[in-house]
């Protein structure tokens, strides 16, 4: 115990002294840490509704049990995003502790003390960001909710304690790749593949073949029961949609840096596609999120004018009143906008994490007479290169399930907005990017050759 | 080498500042530097730690401004030169050389030397023929593809040095050029910037605490506490 304290101690101490912008990472930490508890606490407190019981909000949507199961799901699918957002500030710090890591090895600590206490900075971070979160949750369901039972009280507690855990292990995984030396250097263990993606989005594949037919027989068959097949299928379908995207993002970047590196005639594309052949998994993960938001944005616009076609010509013969309809819809596309808001938070800070990771070398570029502007375009070359395959396939896919959906209920007409969705978006990530160009003049100051 | 002649004589020196005062918040590095390099020479600055001497590089390559006194390069006040100018001005007459660092991680040997050339506005296929070129010159042939990681130290150094050397500068500042690295490396590495400096008339302002570094050079300048020191005088 006396150990943990110390160790607290020592990581609180640890961050309020440092220079290196460590209250940037913390604070988006916790801002992160208290999206999720907000969308995990909702889903809880909505999982944990007794049937029969009528909630106010949403046109009754979440008063349906049927209907409230998709509400809960969607919130639950918001949170994949958000997890990813949260991951990718833990890992802000992750080589910017460099030197403070290598300093506590020489001071004696053993590696495992080294993450525990980077886990530590990370988890109270989140602490906070929870903290917050359920204080307003838990104000909020009590003016919609006079009496929450024991299980929502429960499950509150278990969310506000869970996030700041799964905070806290992300630090620690965060490091799993670095090794800090006590002699000062910190070096990555073994370079990205996309070996682990690719074996995650088989794995999910081969679940998803194993239950989804038990899920749709049990379907066919169910009662009131609850079955394990639906969840298992959804999360399989999660994870090899995930890992896929991952997957094939990083595929995009090797395949464009590879074409590119050998044809570039000028520095700007050079240094792009040359950093995207070298390590075309480290934007990987932001860059799958944006795929799957395109994915989903354009099949809902899609399947968003197939139903209100459909309602609109049934409209005299629903069982409820049009607004519960649309009210989904517009739940789900506001779920969709959130999504891709927290993704392209998450690319920004991805875009400003690895500036700051190289600053020393693009300060010495700098010096040596190389013009900003050629590194601002690379930058942002950086993200537009295997941006524009991966979003030109992703807009097809989202379309494709959007024909699909078409063809099945309404007159198959598809409306022209959803083509906008890929070039939209890639529009988005290129001003996200943009976003950390000012730190790019910061990190280019003569300043930072001084750092060693 | 004379040691601490830091006034003109007879030839009109190519780089020379007068009075350089720079602070870095509340510390002053630079206090009144002024120091003078003629064409082709190669002049040591020593000094102890923190006594101003990468200070005065960056002042006189002209990568920081000074807080007061001068700059002047072939007659041009730097501190006159818009960021752009400067900017352009160390891609072509100047070079750069530090301890570690101005290689690109992510390019290969070869695209790095053929950088400054490209950005100059070379065709890349005709950049790396000359970047080829003075790669081999240094020694680092057969390594030309391999990128900075996998390079020993005095081959990412010399590969340095071919980079700051291949627009053919008329100055190459170099700030502990030898720092991370063993005394072979070293020896191979300042004999190579030695040499092809004084084959091709390059001035060299070199930056090092390393007195048998500071032996390749004509002439020596020692700082102490942001000024240069009068003659006799040690850091």
């Amino acid at each position: 115990m006396s150990t943990v304290v110390s160790d607290v101690r020592l990581a609180r101490q640890l961050v309020r002294g440092s220079d290196r912008r460590e209250w940037w990472r913390l604070a988006l930490t916790a801002a992160g840490a208290a999206l999720a508890t907000g969308f995990a606490l909702a889903a809880v407190a909505l999982a944990s509704v007794p049937s029969g019981f009528t909630v106010s909000v949403f046109h009754g949507l979440a008063s349906q049990p049927g209907t409230r199961s998709g509400v809960i799901a969607g919130l639950l699918l918001v949170l994949v995003p958000v997890l990813a957002f949260l991951g990718q500030c833990t890992r802000i710090g992750a080589v910017h502790r460099d030197r403070r890591l290598a300093a506590l090895r020489l001071a004696g600590a053993t590696p495992w003390q080294v993450r525990r206490i980077a886990a530590l900075e990370t988890g109270l971070a989140c602490l906070v960001g929870s903290a917050v979160a359920t204080v307003f949750s838990v104000l909020l369901l009590l003016r919609l909710w006079n009496g929450p039972t024991a299980l929502t009280w429960a499950g509150i507690a278990l969310v506000a304690v869970g996030v700041p855990v799964l905070g806290a292990a992300a630090g620690a995984l965060a490091l799993r790749r670095v090794v800090a030396s006590p002699l000062g250097w910190v070096r990555r263990v073994a370079p990205r593949t996309g070996r682990g993606p690719g074996t995650l989005f088989l794995c999910g594949l081969v679940l998803l073949a194993a239950v989804a037919p038990l899920a749709m027989s049990s379907g066919h068959s169910a009662g009131d029961r609850v079955h394990w097949q639906g969840p298992l299928t959804v999360f399989s379908l999660v994870v090899a949609l995930g890992a896929g995207a991952v997957w094939l993002a990083g595929a995009t970047a090797r395949f464009t840096g590879r074409l590119l590196a050998e044809r570039a005639g000028t520095a700007a594309p050079l240094l792009a596609a040359e950093r995207l052949r070298d390590d075309p998994y480290a934007p990987a993960r932001t860059h799958a999120a944006v795929l799957v938001v395109t994915v989903a944005g354009t099949a809902f616009l899609c399947i968003r004018h197939a139903m209100l076609t459909e309602l609109r010509t049934r409209e005299w013969h629903l069982g409820a009143d049009m607004a519960y309809y649309t009210t989904g819809l517009d739940l789900t596309a506001a779920a969709v906008l959130v999504a891709l808001a927290i993704t392209l938070c998450g690319l920004a800070v991805g875009t400003a994490e690895s500036l700051t990771t190289r600053r020393r070398a693009l300060a010495a570029q700098v010096a040596a007479g190389v013009p900003r502007t050629v590194l601002n375009r690379a930058l942002l070359l950086e993200t537009a290169l295997p941006l524009a395959p991966a979003l030109l396939l992703a807009g097809v896919g989202g379309m494709a399930v959007g024909t699909w959906y078409s063809s099945l209920t309404g007159d198959g007409s598809l409306p022209w907005t959803a083509l906008l969705v890929a070039p939209a978006v890639y529009g988005s990530c290129l001003l996200a990017a943009a976003t950390a160009l000012p730190l790019l003049g910061r990190s280019v100051r003569p300043g930072e050759l001084r750092y060693v | 080498m004379t040691n601490g002649d830091t006034t003109g004589n007879a030839a009109q020196p190519l780089l020379a500042s007068r009075g350089l005062v720079k602070a870095h918040g509340r510390t002053e590095a630079l206090r009144g530097a002024s120091v003078e390099l003629r064409a082709g020479e190669i002049l040591a600055v020593t000094g102890a730690s923190g006594s101003g001497k990468s200070t005065l590089l960056h002042c006189l390559a002209g990568i920081v401004r000074p807080d007061a006194g001068s700059v002047t390069y072939a007659g041009r006040r730097l501190e006159e030169l818009p960021e752009k100018r400067l900017s352009e001005l160390r891609r072509t007459d100047f070079g750069v050389v530090f301890q570690f660092g101005q290689l690109i991680p992510e390019l290969t040997a070869l695209d790095n030397v053929a950088l400054p050339l490209m950005l100059a506005g070379a065709g890349r296929v005709e950049a790396r023929a000359r970047a080829g070129e003075w790669l081999e010159r240094f020694g680092v042939r057969g390594q030309e593809e391999l990128r900075p990681g996998a390079m020993s130290g005095g081959q990412a150094q010399r590969a340095s040095l071919a980079r700051a050397l291949v627009t053919g500068p008329k100055v190459v500042f170099a700030d502990e050029p030898t720092g991370a690295l063993d005394s072979l490396s070293a020896e191979q590495v300042m004999t190579a910037l030695a040499h092809t400096a004084r084959e091709s008339g390059t001035a060299v302002l070199l930056v090092t605490h390393d007195a048998q570094v500071a032996a390749y050079a004509d002439r020596e300048v020692r700082l102490r506490d942001g000024a240069v020191a009068p003659l006799g005088v040690t850091a």
